[in-house]
């Protein structure tokens, strides 16, 4: 059982740059300390580390230089931003069944100064041969696809697309942690922003970052007695779709959508009991904001191509740090310590009230989700 | 540098469009007929109605040999003079998209006005570092709009860096896959087929998720569909590849899905599409009638006299020594010329009462003296794509519209 079980105890992260002149490891180190200061948990209480895929901040190089000891939870997830939350089920899985007592997951790269994941340079794997050869090759170009046929299916303009990033440069302004503080955009920036894949412009696609951040989970009732109030994993859900692929599931009958975060969904309000109109905040996984439109629809904030609607109505707090498009992209890993401050009352632009915060992670791909409360 | 090569785009753009320039001559007979000679255009109906073939309304307002002044006041002119400055001093056309209005009659005097649309660059490529600069022109009769052009020009440093010519993401074939592979090879688009239950599935792989059965076949498909979606690829750059890049997610007509580079149709979900393949890749094209092939010998008589007909007297177009200086195998076609043989390839199929009403080209691999230029094309609706390929590859790629 996830349900209230364990929490998160601790989150902690470096400056969000594009060039932070260290190792992606140090990052990561950084990050991890932090997170356990927070907390009031020292190194030595570290029994479990859970991460991403695509990087070389293994469990054991983190654990040897924050002075960690035995480790009995190693674990890593695939499918790039998918992994977000769901590094946080699997150290709630771990709590849970008693395997482990204090988890640190983290995420750290250097992906404006190190590897981009942007650049078109990619050798193509088997599936990536059906689509990076003929020009398919950079996670834009791949959105794109799924857009256009968005667009064509609902009636929808771009103009949507560029309130979502409008509203993430808004929330971003007034966040010192973000890259753009202080910078907010008009939807006019919007359509004057050079294509990258059309129907995708400049704007449309979230920043390229260097940073880390770090979340400490442990049991909810030891969480308790930490130093600061928990944040109560309500739900934590992983989903993968029928015939899924890395960014390109353009094979079953849908293309403009993403039955992964439907799986993802059924399972948070299952989970949790409760249902959309309860959440106060959402922290939507925005590396491209066609997707935020898609994901509403798929977690029930509204039907089918009425994203859009939400977004222009501003009927929900949607990602109130600015998110990726206007903090950083540290694969939504800076999302959920966004979620964790909003249900502390510690956010920069606070959402009032004491419901529920809803996190996802990257789409496209195998996703995950969260739901986060007090105690 | 680089900021001072875009305050001066900044400031040129910002200018707007020139003043009208008048061309030196009216449309004449003369110009005309060195034209259709030098293309190797028999079609009678520019004699006979006194017109002007479409493609020859760059010509009219080309500076020739020796301009009388300087005019720094034409967007390309000022624009080419900051990049001569800045050592970007060579210059190649890649694209021309031109609209007719209508036909120019003989005795009519032309004058264009230009804007400058875009600066790009630094950019690396296969010449070389350079920038690539956008216009628009407006040919005017007395105030009347005649004609329109979009003109893209590559201005580059010759041979000043090595370009590190990055090839093109090639395809992995798998034991699963090979067989798709093959098919691209031997010309023909595969679909995996169940040996047991007949579902039909792509992408492949070794198990059928319909049956479960490991018996995976194939069947050649017929190569027709429908566009789903599609992306225009602008950034970055793709290795080896020509920004933008057109990709069409397409429903075939067996019903599986499958994407491709979209070429020579304009793009939109539902348009009907026929496959074919190119560098080793299965690419979209128009479906409808193919246009016999037609094979030209380009000799150096071709190309200077056409450059000369074309009122085009770039070096490259006429000195082999120069062009080889300026990095080049030997001389080369120039833009107007391969605009012209592009429309002479269309008439002489759509017959001389054709009425043409834009040419749309993007140039790839130079043309040179002695290569072999082999046009195809394929018509559909009042749309014909058009390709003409050397050995060395595509020279030029394009769309002609013609009046319905």
């Amino acid at each position: 059982m996830i349900a209230r079980s364990a929490a998160i105890a601790g989150i902690g992260a470096t400056e969000f740059s594009k060039d932070s002149g260290r190792s992606e490891l140090r990052l990561a180190v950084e990050a991890v300390r932090a997170a356990l200061d927070d907390a009031g948990l020292r190194p030595s209480d570290v029994d479990g580390l859970t991460t991403f895929s695509m990087d070389d901040n293994a469990e054991i190089a983190v654990a040897r230089e924050i002075g960690a000891g035995e480790l009995t939870f190693l674990s890593r997830i695939g499918y790039g931003g998918g992994a977000a939350c769901a590094v946080v089920q699997q150290a709630v899985l771990a709590v849970t069944a008693g395997i482990a007592e204090t988890v640190v997951c983290y995420r750290a790269l250097n992906e404006r100064s190190g590897r981009r994941f942007g650049q078109a340079n990619t050798p193509p794997g088997l599936d990536a041969s059906w689509h990076y050869p003929m020009g398919l090759a950079t996670p834009a170009a791949q959105v794109a696809m799924a857009a256009r046929r968005y667009l064509h299916d609902y009636g929808a303009t771009t103009d949507d697309f560029g309130r979502v990033t409008v509203a993430a440069r808004r929330h971003a302004a007034t966040n010192p942690a973000a890259w753009f503080y202080g910078r907010p955009i008009t939807l006019e920036d919007h359509r004057a922003s050079r294509w990258i894949a059309e129907p995708l412009r400049l704007l449309d696609c979230c920043q390229e970052s260097d940073g880390a951040v770090a979340l400490v989970v442990t049991a909810a009732e030891r969480a308790r007695d930490l130093r600061r109030a928990p944040a109560v994993v309500c739900a934590a859900a992983q989903g993968s779709g029928p015939d899924q692929f890395v960014m390109t599931s353009y094979y079953r009958d849908e293309v403009a959508a993403l039955p992964e975060m439907g799986v993802v969904a059924r399972q948070l309000w299952g989970q949790s009991g409760l249902t959309p109109a309860d959440v106060r905040a959402a922290v939507l996984y925005d590396h491209f904001t066609p997707y935020v439109l898609m994901q509403l629809e798929e977690l029930g904030f509204c039907g089918r191509g009425e994203g859009r609607h939400v977004i222009a109505e501003e009927r929900l707090p949607i990602n109130p740090h600015g998110g990726q498009l206007g903090e950083a992209y540290i694969h939504g890993m800076n999302g959920i310590a966004e979620a964790v401050r909003q249900v502390r009352g510690t956010a920069v632009n606070q959402v009032p009230g004491d419901g529920p915060v809803l996190v996802t992670a990257g789409t496209g791909v195998p996703t995950s989700g969260l739901i986060l409360s007090g105690a | 540098m680089t900021e001072t090569i875009e305050a001066a785009a900044r400031r040129i753009a910002e200018a707007g469009p020139s003043p009208a320039r008048p061309a030196r001559d009216p449309v004449n007979r003369p110009a005309i007929r060195d034209w259709l000679a030098a293309i190797g255009d028999a079609n009678p109906v520019y004699e006979r109605d006194g017109v002007a073939p479409p493609a020859m309304a760059q010509v009219w307002t080309m500076r020739g040999l020796r301009p009388a002044h300087e005019d720094l006041d034409d967007p390309l002119r000022g624009m080419s003079a900051v990049l001569d400055e800045a050592g970007y001093t060579s210059v190649v056309a890649t694209d021309c998209a031109q609209t007719y209005h209508r036909y120019l009659r003989e005795g009519e005097i032309l004058a264009v006005r230009g804007r400058l649309t875009g600066v790009a660059g630094p950019k690396r490529t296969a010449l070389g570092e350079g920038w690539f600069v956008t216009t628009e022109s407006v040919w005017e009769v007395a105030g009347e709009p005649v004609a329109e052009m979009r003109f893209r020009v590559l201005k580059y440093r010759p041979g000043a860096s090595a370009p590190v010519r990055s090839e093109p993401i090639r395809p992995v074939a798998g034991p699963d896959s090979a067989f798709f592979w093959a098919g691209v090879e031997a010309g023909e688009l595969r679909i995996q087929r169940c040996g047991e239950c007949g579902a039909l599935r792509h992408p492949p792989g070794p198990a059928c998720p319909a049956c479960g059965a490991l018996k995976p076949e194939y069947v050649v498909a017929a190569g027709t569909g429908t566009v789903h979606s599609y992306v225009v690829h602008h950034h970055p750059s793709l290795p080896g590849r020509r920004s933008p890049v057109t990709v069409a997610l397409v429903d075939l007509d067996e019903g599986v899905r499958m994407v491709g580079e979209l070429r020579g149709v304009h793009p939109s979900i539902g348009a009907r599409v026929q496959a074919g393949f190119a560098d080793g890749l299965p690419v979209w094209g128009p479906t409808g009638v193919e246009l016999p092939s037609w094979e030209l010998a380009v000799t150096p008589t071709v190309i200077i006299s056409s450059a000369l007909a074309t009122r085009d007297f770039q070096d490259v177009h006429h000195d082999r020594d120069a062009a080889v200086r300026r990095g080049s195998r030997d001389i080369f076609l120039n833009i107007l010329t391969t605009t012209g043989l592009v429309q002479r390839y269309v008439t002489d199929w759509a017959g001389p009462e054709a009425v043409l009403r834009g040419i749309e080209i993007r140039l790839g691999a130079p043309c040179y003296a002695y290569d072999t230029l082999t046009f195809t094309g394929q018509a559909r609706g009042d749309e014909v794509a058009v390709v003409g390929r050397t050995a060395t590859g595509e020279h030029v790629s394009g769309i002609v519209r013609v009046a319905s």
